[in-house]
């Protein structure tokens, strides 16, 4: 079966003009993501993985070239449509987990069910997510700051997977953690995969970019391999 | 919805910073609302005492101008300047159909009763069939002949006088000793003649008494109000023509002018309070604007999980209306408490609090309140909505 790549950029590029004069923090990159694809971008601090993962996740706009998300071109995209692609089509998992702290664990997770839907929600689909990313049914009334980092970001990744996105995309998803929650969060990520979801992944750790199936290194804004 | 949710939960958890900047708005509202309160209240107070209403033209000799017949130099003597007989029937030919009332006034020396003592007090002549065009009895009946005085409500009280109490005019009642036949409804200060702390006698007994064959002024009493200016402008042109003898005043006109000068100051205390509530505003703007700045990470992380611009500028919006209602209605409510106390204080009267005119200024001040706060929260609401994302998921 031929079917339509997630995520395709051709000849992006990306200038940062500045006082001191032009940055280039990507300059031509090209690579495209099957549905169901597992990939670790990798690179040294100021590569450009960050501008990367910017405009993967509709963030940011090429200063040239075009990103296609599911077929759709974001460069022609008002700034409405690109946070409606983010919503529905793009799932964020964050190093620092970036939860609210003004709601609970369950209205975490409903948030972006509510901005899609625009009205009340049924957190039965919320509790669901939570339990998938093994998560304690008596965590779900506590807020963000009652439980561990680890907890947190299971609960980041059901808030990343409540839509249904056609991509997650994660930012050193294990940074803030340690070595051992970072390993059960990564084979919950892996596990994920395994059942179907496309993941792209930012890291600098050979060890977390080891659980990914493919992986992409970017230096001075290329892909070099 | 979800927005309107993280707006209280906000301003609860802040609760201290919240309270101070609803505080402003109360304070503006009590401000706004209880010198329109006051205002009012003193528009209506005044009002209740020019009780005879707008449907009067008075017509007065002019000062520089008239009969002039020299200053009496003491009391009891006539006034410096009058309108003659002929003046009279120039205004009543004017004014037809309507009655034209001749009054004459001055004060004099009393004396109510063996071994009381000896009081001034206004009198009024009038002519005995004009008497009921112009005032109401409260008790008793019209004068019948030239023995006979009518008292006002509040002399009648002051004086305990009743009716068939004996008054003599004058000093040591050399003018003439009169029985009280009623007592005057009381009327209030009047443009008129202001008969509550006056007693008033036949215009023969004045005439007798005080030796006078012309008037102080003439009340023509006008049926249609909508004929004042009319009947205004036919006694000037008739008195006027050549040199100007009469002043003549349209009641109704003069009540508009003094309303309109009660209402400029009752506009002009709110816009005093209005400040406050300016201050107050400033305030909200300042908590918003704190609370933009402390939530930029949290903004950058809803728009990149998909909330629109709007979105999040409701969340702001929402948290400014909740400041602005609720400090409003803490206002409105204890701009009753300031409105019955500047009101007992300055104008030792309450009744007029819940006059429906009054309690406008409630809303006024409770309106100006929330659209204030509303104002106010729109510039941070907006600087939130159009933060780039980037920059906003990177802020520590």
């Amino acid at each position: 079966m031929n079917e339509q790549p997630v995520m395709v950029f051709k000849d992006v590029v990306k200038v940062y003009p500045l006082p001191s004069g032009d940055v280039t923090a990507l300059d031509g990159v090209c690579f495209k993501v099957d549905r169901g694809e597992f990939i670790s971008i990798m690179g040294r601090s100021g590569s450009g993985k960050s501008t990367l993962l910017n405009l993967m996740g509709c963030l940011d706009t090429p200063t040239s070239g075009d990103i296609y998300i599911s077929g759709t071109r974001t460069g022609d995209m008002s700034d409405k449509e690109l946070t409606e692609l983010r919503r529905d089509r793009i799932g964020f998992i964050f190093q620092y987990f970036n939860l609210f702290p003004l709601l609970n664990i369950i209205e975490n997770v409903t948030f972006p069910m509510m901005l899609k839907s625009q009205k009340a929600v049924d957190p039965e689909k919320a509790r669901a997510a939570l339990r998938s990313v093994q998560l304690d049914d008596s965590l779900f009334t506590h807020t963000p700051m009652e439980v561990s980092g680890g907890q947190q970001q299971r609960v980041a990744i059901a808030r990343a997977l409540i839509n249904d996105p056609d991509i997650l995309l994660l930012d050193e998803p294990t940074g803030n953690l340690d070595s051992k929650t970072g390993a059960g969060i990564m084979e919950l990520m892996s596990e994920l995969n395994r059942r179907g979801t496309t993941i792209i992944m930012v890291t600098h750790d050979l060890n977390i970019a080891a659980y990914s199936k493919r992986t992409i290194r970017i230096a001075d804004g290329r892909i070099v391999e | 919805m979800i927005f309107w949710e993280i707006a209280k939960r906000n301003i609860r958890i802040h609760l201290l910073r919240s309270t101070l900047a609803m505080l402003g708005i109360v304070i503006g509202v009590i401000a706004i609302a209880s010198m329109g309160i006051l205002g009012n209240s003193l528009v209506l107070t005044v009002s209740d005492s020019l009780k005879t209403v707008g449907d009067s033209v008075i017509v007065t000799p002019h000062v520089g101008g008239g009969t002039m017949r020299g200053f009496s130099g003491g009391m009891g003597g006539p006034s410096s300047l009058s309108i003659t007989e002929q003046n009279f029937e120039q205004i009543k030919r004017a004014s037809a159909p309507n009655v034209a009332i001749p009054v004459l006034q001055t004060s004099d020396r009393m004396k109510l009763g063996v071994g009381s003592d000896e009081i001034v007090a206004a009198i009024y002549g009038l002519n005995p069939e004009d008497v009921p065009d112009l005032l109401k009895l409260k008790e008793g009946g019209y004068s019948r002949g030239n023995s006979g005085v009518l008292v006002g409500s509040t002399f009648a009280k002051d004086n305990n006088v009743k009716v068939g109490s004996r008054i003599a005019i004058g000093t040591e009642g050399d003018k003439g000793t009169l029985r009280v036949t009623g007592i005057i409804e009381e009327r209030g200060m009047a443009f008129d003649i202001s008969t509550d702390s006056a007693i008033v006698v036949t215009k023969d007994w004045y005439d007798q008494a005080y030796n006078r064959d012309d008037y102080d002024k003439v009340v023509v009493k006008v049926k249609n109000l909508d004929d004042l200016p009319t009947v205004k402008s036919a006694i000037e042109n008739q008195l006027n023509k050549r040199d100007k003898i009469v002043d003549v005043v349209d009641t109704r006109k003069t009540m508009e002018t003094i309303f309109s000068a009660f209402g400029q100051i009752t506009t002009f205390v709110s816009a005093i309070g209005g400040i406050s509530m300016v201050v107050a505003g400033v305030s909200i703007l300042n908590i918003m604007m704190m609370s933009v700045t402390e939530r930029i990470k949290e903004i950058g992380i809803m728009r990149s999980i998909g909330a629109q611009r709007k979105e999040v500028m409701s969340m702001f919006i929402y948290e400014a209306l909740i400041l602005g209602v609720v400090g409003s209605l803490i206002g409105g409510i204890m701009s009753l408490l300031g409105g019955y106390a500047i009101s007992s204080v300055m104008l030792q009267t309450t009744k007029y609090l819940f006059a429906p005119s009054s309690m406008i200024h409630i809303i006024y001040g409770m309106s100006f309140g929330i659209v204030i706060s509303l104002i106010c929260g729109i510039y941070p609401a907006w600087r939130a909505a159009n933060l780039n994302p980037i920059d906003a998921l990177r802020h520590e």
